[in-house]
């Protein structure tokens, strides 16, 4: 593992793109919670649905340890955490708005779920001390969440008919969102990749590519055929869009703020 | 879609008795071991395993849940 980066003399650049890093992987991990837990009652089966509760406490605590980051930053996590509007979320796309169907889930946790763990991993092995501490267990959780999507992947996509479908026009759709994050190439992606935080852009596409290339090509999708999506907002790290208003008021936990006791 | 009933065997201490502690519905070995983890999660466990209810062979009993499996599984 490489020598370790002195957060206290980044420049400025740096220092936005890290924080741009850490709020999108954390604010991914938060709605990625939510819409798991969507779930929790609905899952095709009562195992189904208390994996699901399961991985939103997962996802939760891991979004809790990547905002806490923001601290090695001397940046307060409490205002991004609670303060920000939907509008200033950098979550990725495919977590936008609550999937309707369980196929939708399914392309959520093996894709985007997939998608935040290449990023993770690429994170984890770079210069931030912070991360090669804190990521690996992460990782190791998301083992779980990696097997159950590809268990339930392969299984949707085996079948004939309407859940097959709904599993490919799920997966299409967030193909190229998920491309543009992963293979990001902005300024600050490449501040990133020069100072050693993250691996270059090829090695990332590569590496989510190799993830799910078989996976996908069980519905007819050729990964290394789907393009990136071309509106990238720099400034959140992140395709257009928001995320729906009811769930970034989840994600800050709006109706929770009376029962707050200071 | 075919499921099939997991036994769940853990132990919370090196050296303790492996135990029954429930049972989990799965399509296959891999969805099975994840939600066994997932729903018998009251304790750090040292050690889980699950083991799919139509390999358990019954020796002494022509009746009961793993007669039944077995049956199931002849259909």
């Amino acid at each position: 593992m490489s020598e370790p980066l002195d957060l206290s003399t980044l420049d400025s650049a740096l220092r936005n793109a890290l924080s741009r890093l850490i709020i999108t992987l954390a604010d991914s991990k938060r709605l990625m919670g939510i819409r798991y837990s969507d779930w929790t009652l609905g899952a095709p089966s009562i195992e189904t649905g208390v994996s699901t509760a399961s991985m939103a406490q997962d996802e939760w605590g891991h979004a809790r340890l990547l905002y806490a980051m923001l601290k090695g930053l001397d940046i307060d996590p409490g205002p991004v955490e609670y303060d920000r509007s939907g509008a200033e979320f950098a979550s990725i796309a495919p977590l936008d708005h609550e999937r309707g169907d369980w196929a939708g889930l399914v392309a959520l946790m093996a894709l985007a779920d997939g998608a935040l763990s290449t990023m993770l991993r690429s994170f984890a092995v770079g210069r931030v001390e912070l991360a090669q501490n804190r990521v690996p267990k992460m990782l190791a959780e998301e083992e779980y969440h990696a097997s159950l999507g590809s268990a339930w992947y392969r299984r949707l996509a085996e079948t004939e008919g309407e859940a097959r479908d709904l599993l490919t026009s799920a997966s299409e759709e967030m193909l190229p969102a998920l491309l543009a994050w992963v293979g990001a190439d902005d300024a600050s992606a490449r501040a990133m990749v020069d100072a050693g935080v993250i691996d270059p852009a090829e090695d990332r596409l590569a590496a989510f590519r190799n993830a799910v290339r078989d996976l996908v090509s069980l519905v007819g999708i050729n990964v290394d055929a789907v393009h990136a999506a071309t509106d990238w907002d720099e400034a959140r790290g992140r395709t257009g869009g928001r995320p729906d208003e009811e769930a970034c008021e989840r994600a800050r936990g709006d109706r929770n703020r009376a029962l707050l006791v200071e | 879609m075919k499921e099939f009933v997991y036994d769940v065997f853990t132990r919370k201490e090196r050296g303790d008795r492996l135990q029954h502690v429930g049972y989990v519905d799965a399509f296959d070995d891999e969805t099975a071991k994840i939600y066994a983890w997932t729903t018998y999660s009251e304790e750090k466990w040292f050690e889980m395993c699950v083991v799919k209810r139509t390999n358990v062979l019954p020796v002494n009993r022509t009746d009961g849940l793993f007669v039944e499996a077995q049956r199931t599984a002849d259909v």
